[in-house]
C-alpha cells in the first residue's frame, strides 16, 4: 500500500476487499494460448487425406489434423509454405464442415510451386501453412443477400466455398456464379455445381466457355458487358465477386463499369503480384527491368534482376520473411528500404505512414537501383 | 558482458517509449515484438481505399507549446520525434446522445463545456462550475499524493473525494440525471461503470482532455509507432519483429536475460516487459516470483475488452451527421445495466463513435469517411461461441452496433463502402492479452494506485513492468509509463 493511503476515505474497505478476494488461479498463458490457437493459429500442421483430380490440370487436396481446424469465411485462404516460399490457395471447402479443408490447386504455367504440389503432394504428406485469412468473402453488413460472382479458371474455388457455405447452412442468400473457362474440360467442379443449380432455386449457375468444341450448346466467348446484363439482368448494385487470372480483373472492371455497376460493389481476390510491374505508369521509363541490381539484406549481398519482387528475391537466397496473400494486401511482408530506390507496384495497400518512414510490402516491390532492405 | 543492456518485450506504446528513452539514454537494447509492425494497439491496417485506425480514440496529454514540460510533447521532443508527428486539434470533448432524451455537444474547453451544460439543463451554470472545480483540485492533489509530497501538505480534498465511486460525486452535485450521464460520458475510456469507477480516475481523465485537448495524428497511431521506433532504430537499437520470448531467464533470482521462440538465448540485465501481467510472470521460473507478488496479480481480475467495427463510409461526415469527432451513444440512462450487457451478446447498449474526418487524419479518400464504432466487452462471452458460429455470431452482434448508431445518425448504413469486425478475441489474438484486455486488469477501487504497485516494485531484481497491466490504461498513460520505467533503469545504472 502506497504511504499515503491511509489518509483517503475508504481505503481501508478497499484494502480488505483485497484480502478477502479469491485469487484467479487461471493459467492465463495456456489459456490466451488455447483461444488463440483455436481461432488465429499462426501456423498449421496438416496432412493430406486425399487428392481429388479434378480436370487435367487441377486437383484439390484435402488436408486436415485430425482435431477440428480453425473457423473461416468462404472465400478466404490458407498460405502454403513449401520449398523456401509460400504460395496462398483459397479453400473451396465448406466453413461448415471444419474437419478438413479443400485446397484446390491448377497448374499455373512456369509456376514453381503450383506445378510441384500437383505433382508431388499426395495422401499421407504433411504441408504447413497460415490459419485462414483474407477479406474475399461475403460480408453480410454491407454485401447484401443477392449476389453474382465472376469467376475464371481456378477462381471458382473461393465461389464453391461460398455455394456450399449456402447450402450447408441454409442461408437465404441469391447466388449467381459466371464462370468462365477456357474449354470445358477445364471445368472445375463442374457436375457439382450443375446438380446443386439444379436442386437450389436460389443459385444460378452460368459457363461460359472461350474455346468450345463443337459439342458445347451453352455461353462461348469473353464474360462481356453485354454477356454479364443479358445473364444476372440489372445489376442494380449488386455486390460481384471476381476471381480469376490477373488479365480478367481490368477486363471485368470495364465490363462492369460499362454497365454503369459502382466500384465500391466489386471485390476483386487478391491474385499475385504483378506480371510486368514495368508497365505501371510509375514505373520509370529509362530503367531495363530485366536489369540486375544488388540487394542488400542483413549483412548479406546478392544480385538480381529488377522486376522479381524482392521477397521472392530475399527467398531466392533462404531469406524468408513473413508472408501470407503475396499480392501486396496483408502487409506482412512489410520491409524497411534503407538504401537504395525500390517501385511499389499498385497493388501495394501501404499505410500512409510507411511511405514516410520507407516501408513497403515486399511481396510488390521491385529494386530499381541498388537497394538494402531490413525487416 | 551481456549481449544486450537491456531487452524490451513487447512493441505497444509503452514498450517502444522504454526502448526508445533507454537506447538514447546509451543503454544498447533489444526490442523484441511477435507482430510484424510496431504499435501494439497503436496502428492501423487497410481495406479497399481506406486506412482503418485500430485504436487511438483521443489523444490526451498533447498539450500546447507552452505546457510542453509536462506533456507528451515533451516525451516526443525528448525521443526527437515532435517534427515527425502531426498534431490534429480536435475542438469538441464528445458528443453525448441518448436517443429521444438528450443529445449534448461538449466542446473541449472548460468555460465552454459549462456554457454548453447550461444551455442544455438551465439553471446547473453553479453546479457544473463547483463540479470543474473539484475535477481539478482532485486532480492537483492527486498527482502530488502520487508524486510523494507528504500528506500533511496535501490539501485533504483529494483525501475526502478521491476513491469515492463517481457516480456518488455526480449525484451530490447534480439533480437532473441527463447532465449526470453527459459528464460521466468518459467512462468508456477506463472500462467501468461511474457506480464502480472511483472518482480521482475520472477526474484525472476529464483534466487530462479539457486542460490539454483531444487531439489526432495525422497518419493515425501508426506513424506516431513508427515514428517513436525511429528514433529507436537511429539512436543504434535493434529490433526483431515476428519474434515472441517464451522464458524470461534468471541466475540467483536476478534476471539474465530472455529466450525466443526459436530457441536462442539472449542475455541481458535488464528486461522491460509490456507484455500482459500474467503471461510475464508467466514465463519466469516459478520459484523466482514472490508469494506477495502471485497474491498481488491473483487478486487483480482480467480486464475488459472490446468489439470495433471500422468503417469506410462513401459519404462525408456532414452528409452523414457526425458533427464531432466523438460521440458516445447509449440506449438510455443506466449505465449499470450497459456494463452489465457487456459480459454478454445481448444487443449493445453503448457505443464510442469516433469519426476521423471532422479534422481529417488522413485515411479516408476526398467525399468518404472513417468511422470507427467501439463498445467495451468481455471476452468470456465470446469464448463461449462454438468457432463454427462465431462468424455469425459475430456479424449479428455488430448489426446491433450500427442500429444503436443510426438512432444518432440515421443512413448510415447504406453508405459502408468497407466494414471490418474486431471482437475481444481478435484483440486476444493481436495482443496477446488474456481476455483481449485492452486496458490491463479491471480498473475497480482496488486497482488504484494507492494500493497496488507493480511497476515500482515488480519483485524480481531486474524485472520492470510497463504498460497498462501495470498502471492506467490508454495511450498517455502507457507511453509516459515506457518512458518512466526506462528513466528508473537509467538512473539506477548510472548511480
Amino acid at each position: 500500500m502506497h504511504p499515503i493511503a491511509e489518509f483517503f476515505d475508504g481505503a481501508a474497505e478497499i484494502q480488505a476487499e483485497i484480502a478477502q478476494r479469491d485469487l484467479d488461479t487461471t493459467d492465463h498463458t495456456a489459456e490466451t494460448a488455447r483461444v488463440i490457437a483455436r481461432h488465429h493459429p499462426n501456423r498449421l500442421t496438416l496432412t493430406v487425406s486425399e487428392v481429388v483430380v479434378e480436370t487435367a490440370t487441377t486437383k484439390t487436396f484435402r488436408v486436415g489434423n485430425g482435431d477440428p481446424l480453425p473457423p473461416f469465411l468462404a472465400g478466404q485462404y490458407v498460405n502454403v509454405f513449401t520449398d523456401g516460399t509460400s504460395r496462398p490457395f483459397a479453400i473451396s471447402s465448406s466453413p461448415a464442415r471444419l474437419d478438413h479443408y479443400d485446397l484446390t490447386v491448377r497448374r499455373v504455367r512456369g509456376g514453381r510451386i503450383s506445378n510441384q504440389l500437383i505433382d508431388a503432394l499426395a495422401a499421407g504428406d504433411t504441408i504447413t501453412t497460415t490459419g485462414p485469412m483474407g477479406t474475399f468473402h461475403h460480408n453480410p453488413l454491407f454485401h447484401g443477400e443477392d449476389v453474382v460472382f465472376l469467376a475464371g479458371g481456378s477462381g471458382v474455388a473461393p465461389a464453391m466455398s461460398m455455394i456450399r457455405d449456402i447450402v450447408d447452412n441454409d442461408l437465404e442468400r441469391r447466388f449467381h456464379l459466371i464462370y468462365g473457362s477456357r474449354d470445358e474440360q477445364d471445368v472445375i467442379f463442374g457436375s457439382e455445381l450443375d446438380a446443386l443449380a439444379a436442386e437450389l432455386p436460389n443459385l444460378t449457375v452460368d459457363h461460359v466457355i472461350a474455346e468450345p468444341s463443337a459439342t458445347w450448346s451453352g455461353r462461348t466467348g469473353f464474360l462481356t458487358a453485354a454477356l454479364i446484363e443479358e445473364l444476372t439482368g440489372p445489376l442494380n448494385g449488386r455486390m460481384v465477386y471476381v476471381c480469376g487470372p490477373q488479365a480478367l480483373y481490368p477486363y471485368a472492371l470495364e465490363q462492369l463499369t460499362v454497365l454503369g455497376h459502382p466500384r465500391r460493389r466489386i471485390r476483386f481476390e487478391a491474385n499475385g503480384a504483378p506480371a510486368r510491374p514495368e508497365a505501371q505508369p510509375h514505373w520509370p521509363a529509362d530503367v531495363d527491368p530485366a536489369g540486375e541490381v544488388t540487394v542488400t539484406v542483413k549483412g548479406r549481398s546478392f544480385r538480381t534482376p529488377r522486376n522479381r519482387p524482392l521477397l521472392d528475391a530475399l527467398e531466392d537466397q533462404g531469406v524468408q520473411p513473413e508472408a501470407a496473400c503475396r499480392s501486396g494486401e496483408c502487409s506482412l511482408c512489410r520491409v524497411r528500404v534503407l538504401r537504395g530506390q525500390v517501385h511499389t507496384a499498385e497493388e501495394a495497400k501501404l499505410r500512409m505512414s510507411d511511405a514516410k518512414f520507407g516501408y513497403t510490402h515486399s511481396c510488390v516491390a521491385y529494386p530499381l537501383t541498388d537497394t538494402e532492405v531490413d525487416f | 558482458m551481456s549481449d544486450f543492456d537491456a531487452i524490451v518485450i513487447g512493441a505497444g506504446n509503452a514498450g517502444l517509449t522504454a526502448a526508445a528513452t533507454l537506447q538514447r539514454g546509451g543503454k544498447r537494447t533489444l526490442l523484441v515484438e511477435r507482430h510484424n509492425v510496431p504499435g501494439g494497439c497503436a496502428t492501423s491496417f487497410r481495406r479497399g481505399r481506406f486506412e482503418f485506425e485500430v485504436a487511438l480514440h483521443q489523444l490526451s496529454g498533447i498539450g500546447t507549446e507552452e505546457q510542453k514540460r509536462i506533456t507528451l510533447r515533451g516525451l516526443f521532443g525528448k525521443l526527437g520525434i515532435t517534427d515527425k508527428l502531426e498534431f490534429v486539434e480536435e475542438h469538441d470533448l464528445y458528443r453525448s446522445v441518448v436517443p429521444g432524451v438528450l443529445d449534448v455537444t461538449l466542446p473541449a474547453d472548460w468555460d465552454g463545456a459549462v456554457d454548453a451544460l447550461e444551455a442544455a439543463f438551465p439553471g446547473n451554470r453553479v453546479r457544473v462550475q463547483k463540479f470543474f472545480d473539484l475535477v481539478k483540485q482532485t486532480t492537483y492533489w492527486q498527482m502530488a499524493a502520487m508524486r510523494g509530497t507528504p500528506a500533511e501538505q496535501v490539501d485533504a480534498v483529494v483525501f475526502r473525494q478521491g476513491l469515492r465511486p463517481t457516480q456518488d460525486v455526480l449525484d451530490e452535485h447534480f439533480d437532473d440525471q441527463r447532465i449526470k450521464l453527459v459528464l460521466g460520458s468518459y467512462w468508456s475510456y477506463l472500462g467501468q461503470p461511474p457506480s464502480v469507477l472511483r472518482f480521482q480516475d475520472m477526474a484525472m481523465l476529464l483534466f487530462a482532455y479539457l486542460e490539454f485537448k483531444p487531439w489526432h495524428l495525422r497518419g493515425g497511431s501508426q506513424a506516431m509507432s513508427t515514428a517513436i521506433l525511429d528514433s529507436f532504430l537511429e539512436a543504434g537499437g535493434q529490433v526483431r519483429f515476428n519474434t515472441a520470448v517464451t522464458r524470461i531467464l534468471t541466475r540467483n533470482g536476478a534476471v539474465c536475460g530472455v529466450r525466443l521462440d526459436d530457441g536462442e538465448e539472449v542475455s541481458a540485465g535488464a528486461v522491460v516487459s509490456n507484455a500482459s501481467t500474467p503471461l510475464t510472470y508467466g514465463m519466469l521460473d516459478p520459484d523466482v516470483v514472490p508469494h506477495s507478488v502471485r497474491r498481488d496479480i491473483g487478486s487483480r481480475r482480467i480486464g475488459i475488452s472490446a468489439f470495433v467495427l471500422h468503417m469506410g463510409l462513401d459519404a462525408t461526415p456532414a452528409e452523414l451527421g457526425f458533427n464531432a469527432s466523438t460521440s458516445f451513444v447509449f440506449a438510455d440512462m443506466d449505465d449499470d445495466r450497459t456494463f452489465q450487457a457487456m459480459r454478454t451478446l445481448d444487443p449493445v447498449r453503448g457505443i464510442c463513435v469516433s469519426s476521423y474526418d471532422i479534422e481529417p487524419i488522413g485515411f479516408a479518400p476526398t467525399g468518404a469517411s472513417h468511422v470507427s464504432l467501439m463498445t467495451l466487452q468481455y471476452a468470456d462471452a465470446w469464448d463461449k461461441v462454438a468457432p463454427e458460429d462465431y462468424a455469425r455470431t459475430k456479424f449479428a452482434y455488430a448489426e446491433t452496433l450500427i442500429d444503436l448508431l443510426e438512432k444518432m445518425t440515421p443512413g448510415v448504413r447504406d453508405a459502408i463502402e468497407e466494414v471490418d469486425v474486431a471482437t475481444p478475441l481478435t484483440m486476444m489474438r493481436y495482443l496477446g492479452h488474456p481476455g483481449g484486455a485492452i486496458y490491463g486488469f479491471d480498473q475497480d477501487a482496488t486497482e488504484s494506485w494507492q494500493f497496488r504497485n507493480s511497476e515500482r516494485e515488480p519483485g524480481v531484481t531486474g524485472l520492470y513492468l510497463a504498460g497498462s497491466w501495470a498502471g492506467y490504461g490508454g495511450f498517455q498513460p502507457t507511453l509516459e509509463a515506457g518512458a518512466r520505467v526506462a528513466r528508473r533503469i537509467l538512473r539506477f545504472t548510472a548511480a
